[in-house]
């Protein structure tokens, strides 16, 4: 019993313990909510993993780059990029689709190149440098794809909404390749190297290790990601549309730091994936409360808007969160510090 | 054999370190020793990399090498463990120790089980009793102190580092630490330990070399030395240990009490401070640096709350929750880390010497231009400060120019405590004279100025009464015909005198 | 040549917009006319209340990017509240600035309170605002300004002079006043400059910050009910792009976006640049994407002039 107390405890001072609770609560409010027959029928688990792919893929895209102490804002227009770069080489050049989902990818990889270029190579502000970047990938969107358009051919679009024996939801694999490739890297050089970069760049620095190299890294990482969310997100709406997926960028962030992911050195993967969820699983949780109400309040309605609002005001909240969060942490780590000192003090006497 | 030799680094008017040199032999354990401003640190950091010299030559078995990186530094075989720590506080135990030195395994991936168990035989080693997945941030500065040290003996160097290591140590813990580098020395490793603890000298290292102002005075072996010759090397004066720990006996005049600290406590540097200031006077506080000063100035001002202790100020308990809060009650600070904490560089000359009233009075009262200048204009007539125009930027004043604008600043407020922190760092003999007579001045008007400083002579000048501080305690306090050099350094030194009069350093406890 | 930029901002923004201007007629010779030019004085005045509130926010080292959620909502509440009944501006004026300053009050407390980059804090309470102005008017939001006021706003004074100038002599003297004038303004600087100096120095950081985001915002909601009395209606998110345009012109101006230096004279010049730019993108028939990445490689521009950040080893 202790071994599993002591398993716990670790668990708890992990920076991904607080993602998981919201996340653990918010998915016990939506299973009360929509009930749990609902909830776990295959057809509804499909919708919610094939719909809010693209979002966790984006948020576990911002994962590396955070932990390793810039980030990008753009995110989200890249995965509209990748869209459009799939589409048009499919459409215009005649060749497989998966020929185009390869160039979106390129394409992804590419500006994740730039934006580390401007960011740590010219070292300009990563909040303002990603966001005009923003604009440029907007423009250069609608340079390749002046207008939504494209299709993506029934058999492609159907593996993606279909259900692997029965029971597995095609999308789900997207999520398995990434946390499989990541518990990868997170067990090489390059998973401690992040880490100590985010950190302390000067510490990491005095240790040998170059954080410029360490970024870039990190930031084809990224790409690779957000290439498959943009591929994911071209399966879900089955057509190209330039201008898409620019709200994914705050969310994602915002997830990730819901999710417990700091600017730098703290956090982890599962923070990322924890606080997409958290974001995604409120949202159903919103839609089928107003459902209920809906159904219990004869004459109540309420549009789109208002669900929205509620979610943006809980994800305003979340991020409000943080405070509280961050100084807990700060004060047990203080009171912890000062009891020991005092106590070893005392000892040492 | 590791050698350095006519080292010279200054940062702008600076001299870090000139014609300095350093030498050590594998097996040996010698100690850099330095009061403050004498280098060391500068050819610590040199050694690991973080610093590039101007001129010199670093030597390695008398080839020349050079190191521009941490990486050039750990391929040579240097490995440092750093006074401030060169830990990730959000990494684990286990992660900091074997960073940039994973161990592969297969496909890549670092191996678990071999980091595991060379971490855990090293943390036995050394005695570490903490959970190597702990994250070092939750971790006592005693315990990180001993993981930096370990972290550093696990890369197996053949020249070790270590740089002021066992400040946060108890007295177990530095012999354990000791026992290693035995075992490191009779192995063939050369070791450099820098420390300010003479007792830890004797009992460990071979040679010293002692740096005073960015030059070598002096390479000896310690057993050649008497603690008081160690001294006199190091700060020019032999160590008087006669009356440094005298009680507030002294005759104050009836002057009003303005600030009576009790045992004040604020981890992890300040232990034990207790500290009186009587109106209008000037009272000094001394020692080696990172010995708690600026931390209790600061907790003066309300920046940071301390743990323990009473603060009373003009008669009643204190609580500043900000420095604002401070201010509002007439107290002033000039700190000597003019950049980070006192200039506003791209705001005009007349706007910084107006900073203190701006931040007084009412918000949205008109303001004439003409009032800040007339202000600015005045002060710039009454303290000499050399300004091309009260337009340009504060950036384009020297060093001492800018340092007198603070203090014009400040003196300006007539505040009724004035705080200052290593003023005349880095400032020309000329503008440090005259801040001196203005401070004086204000005394004489009835000001209670409390000065910190990292150079005796300052205090031994301008203070009426000399605390000193070491390890975070008061370890003497000097007044009237007592005020002396000797006894400034001997109390600096942490020297003192017990009950049957021999000399010994005062005791950790 | 970056001496010659930093010594004065301002006048390069002017020069600059002067030379491109000229390029502009040039290029389409049509394009010069008292109605062209009237434009974009009005569009430039615009600019400049909406940039008003961001100079100060980014002078003491902030950024508010509610800027153009607040100008929309508080469009939405004139042409609401007045329904084109003259008589009403006052009403208006009080309920805009209580919005201004309520929305400021959020984003100050929250970047005091959160330690979280300002941009993104202010992003999550522009796109909560923005939500909301959905909510309120079901996605259509009614009314119309009164013609009194549209009035005062897109009349020609002697024929070319918008009479929204008028507005500008009252609040220009005022942001002067603010800034230069008062030791709010000092402290502002003061803190943009060195936090930690200022401080020290006895600013009440935390209070400052929060008047400065609430002024910034009740200066938005200002320039809100001009928009809408220039567009002569409302829609939801009609005035969103001020936010990046704003953040453009001030740091055009001279406003450095790690704060404590700027003024907001430069920023008037640079909401000159950015409407003359605009304009000429227009004239050249420029597509919308080349615009897009015309304002995203010229804050990037900016960004690389103006200073960046230290190495990790000196």
């Amino acid at each position: 019993m202790s071994d599993v107390k002591q398993m716990f405890l670790r668990f708890r001072r992990t920076p991904a313990f607080v993602g998981f609770t919201l996340f653990a609560f918010v998915l016990v409010l939506n299973i009360v909510v929509q009930g749990p027959a609902q909830f776990f029928s295959t057809r509804s688990l499909n919708t919610l993993f094939s719909k809010n792919m693209p979002l966790l893929l984006t948020t576990m895209a911002m994962a590396p780059l955070l932990i390793s102490g810039t980030l990008d804002i753009s995110i989200g227009i890249q995965l509209a990029l990748v869209n459009v770069v799939s589409i048009m080489v499919f459409q215009e050049w005649g060749v497989p689709l998966y020929i185009g989902f390869l160039m979106g990818m390129l394409a992804s990889l590419v500006v994740s190149a730039l934006c580390w270029g401007l960011v740590s190579v010219l070292r300009l502000p990563s909040m303002l440098a990603s966001f005009s970047l923003i604009y440029i990938v907007r423009g250069v969107n609608v340079l390749i794809m002046d207008k939504p358009q494209g299709k993506v051919p029934a058999e492609f679009y159907k593996t993606y909404d279909s259900l692997i024996g029965g029971v597995i939801p095609f999308s789900a694999l997207f999520l398995v390749l990434v946390l499989v490739v990541w518990l990868y890297l997170i067990r090489t050089k390059f998973g401690r190297n992040i880490y100590a970069v985010g950190g302390s760049p000067r510490n990491a620095f005095a240790a040998g290790i170059n954080p410029v190299w360490v970024q870039f890294q990190a930031s084809m990482v990224k790409g690779v990601i957000t290439g498959l969310a943009g591929i994911s997100l071209t399966l879900m709406t089955a057509s190209g549309n330039p201008l898409q997926g620019e709200a994914y960028g705050l969310r994602g962030l915002s997830a990730c730091i819901i999710g417990g992911l700091g600017f730098g050195g703290w956090g982890s993967m599962a923070c990322a994936v924890f606080g997409a969820g958290f974001l995604v699983i409120i949202q159903n949780t919103v839609y089928y409360f107003f459902n209920l109400l809906y159904r219990l309040i004869p004459g109540f309605t309420v549009t789109s808007y208002w669900q929205n609002l509620v979610s943006d005001i809980i994800i305003f909240f979340g991020l409000l969160m943080t405070i509280v969060t961050a100084r807990e942490q700060r004060e047990a780590l203080r009171q912890g510090f000062v009891k020991q000192f005092k106590g070893g003090e005392q000892g040492a006497r | 054999m590791f050698t350095m030799r006519e080292i010279d680094k200054r940062y702008d008017a600076v001299i870090a370190c000139q014609d300095a040199s350093l030498q050590v032999e594998p097996g040996e354990i010698r100690a850099l020793l330095g009061s403050n401003g004498s280098g060391k640190s500068t050819m610590v950091k040199i050694l690991a990399g973080l610093v590039k010299p101007n001129g010199g030559e670093i030597l390695i078995d008398d080839a020349p090498v050079t190191i521009n990186s941490g990486r050039d530094s750990r391929r040579l075989g240097i490995a440092t463990a750093f006074q401030d720590l060169s830990l990730i506080p959000t990494m684990t135990v286990l992660d900091n120790i074997l960073l940039g030195n994973e161990p592969k395994g297969k496909l890549g991936m670092v191996d678990r089980k071999i980091s595991l168990s060379s971490v855990v035989a090293l943390l036995e080693r050394f005695h570490i009793d903490c959970d190597p997945d702990a994250y070092v941030q939750t971790l006592m500065p005693s315990t990180q102190s001993l993981i930096e040290v370990a972290k550093a003996v696990f890369m197996k160097p053949r020249l070790l580092l270590l740089d002021e290591v066992t400040a946060a140590l108890h007295r177990d813990e530095v012999q354990l630490i000791f026992s290693v580098l035995r075992e490191l020395k009779a192995q063939g490793t050369a070791i450099i330990y820098v420390t300010h603890r003479m007792n830890e000298i004797f009992e460990i290292c071979d040679t010293s070399t002692i740096m005073r102002s960015g030059r070598t005075v002096a390479h000896v072996n310690t057993d050649e030395l008497d603690l008081d010759e160690i001294v006199f090397y190091m700060t020019g004066q032999r160590p008087d240990t006669e009356e440094i720990l005298e009680t507030e006996s002294c005759d104050h005049e009836g002057r009003e009490l303005i600030l009576d600290v009790e045992h004040m406590a604020l981890y992890p540097k300040v232990h034990d401070i207790s500290l009186k200031a009587y109106k209008g006077e000037i009272v000094g506080i001394g020692g080696l640096e990172g010995q708690g000063q600026p931390e209790f100035i600061r907790a003066l001002l309300g920046v940071n709350r301390p743990e323990e202790g009473t603060i009373a100020y003009m008669g009643e308990e204190a609580h500043f929750h900000s420095p604002a809060d401070a201010v509002h009650h007439d107290m002033g600070f000039i700190s000597g880390e003019r950049n980070r904490e006192a200039m506003f560089p791209e705001r005009s000359v007349g706007e910084n010497v107006f900073a203190g009233s701006a931040a007084k009075g009412s918000l949205f009262k008109y303001l004439t231009a003409k009032v800040v200048r007339d202000f600015a204009q005045a002060a710039v007539d009454k303290y000499d400060i050399v300004v091309g125009s009260l337009a340009h930027p504060a950036s384009s004043l020297s060093g001492g120019n800018q340092q007198k604008l603070v203090v014009a600043r400040w003196i300006a407020m007539d505040p009724d405590l004035l705080l200052l922190d290593d003023p005349t760092k880095g400032v020309d003999v000329h503008s440090r004279r005259e801040i001196h007579r203005i401070l004086r001045q204000c005394a004489d008007e009835g000001m209670t100025i409390i000065l910190s400083s990292s150079e005796n002579e300052e205090l031994l000048e301008i203070a009426d009464r000399v605390y000193l501080f070491y390890e975070g305690r008061v370890s003497g306090m000097l007044s009237g015909a007592a005020k002396t050099p000797e006894r400034l350094v001997a109390a600096m030194m942490g020297m003192a005198r017990n009950l049957n009069g021999a000399t010994r350093e005062v005791e950790r406890a | 040549m970056q001496v010659f930029i930093r010594s004065s901002p301002a006048r390069m923004a002017v020069i600059i917009s002067l030379f491109l201007f000229a390029i502009t007629v040039a290029i389409n010779p049509r394009s010069l006319n008292m109605a062209a030019f009237g434009s974009i004085l009005l569009l430039t005045l615009l600019l400049s209340f909406a940039a008003a509130g961001q100079t100060m926010v980014l002078i003491g080292g902030g950024l508010d990017f509610t800027v153009g959620a607040v100008m929309s909502s508080a469009a939405i509440l004139t042409t609401y509240v007045m329904d084109s009944q003259n008589g009403r501006f006052l009403l208006v004026f009080t309920l805009a600035m209580g919005m201004g300053a309520l929305i400021g009050l959020l984003n100050g407390y929250c970047s005091v309170k959160i330690d979280l980059p300002p941009m993104i804090v202010t992003m999550a309470v522009g796109n909560v605002v923005t939500r909301m102005s959905y909510v309120l008017t079901q996605g259509n939001p009614s009314g119309y300004p009164s013609p009194n006021f549209v009035g005062s706003v897109i009349n020609k004074l002697w024929g070319f002079l918008p009479s929204l100038t008028l507005y500008a002599l009252v609040l220009w003297p005022l942001v002067f006043f603010l800034l230069n004038r008062s030791r709010y303004g000092k402290q502002l600087y003061m803190m943009g400059n060195n936090p930690t100096a200022a401080q020290l120095t006895g600013v009440k950081t935390d209070k400052i910050r929060i008047l400065m985001y609430v002024f910034s915002a009740m200066l938005s909601a200002l320039a809100g009910m001009l928009g809408a009395a220039y567009m002569n209606l409302a829609r939801c998110q009609i005035f969103d792009e001020y936010a990046f345009s704003s953040l453009v012109a001030v740091i055009v101006g001279g406003t450095a976006f790690t704060g404590g230096i700027g003024s907001y004279g430069g920023s008037i010049a640079g909401a000159l640049l950015m409407t003359v730019l605009s304009n000429g993108l227009t004239v050249l028939a420029l597509s919308s994407p080349v615009r897009n990445i015309v304002q995203g490689v010229v804050l990037l521009l900016l960004l690389i002039m103006y200073n960046r950040a230290r190495a990790v080893r000196q």
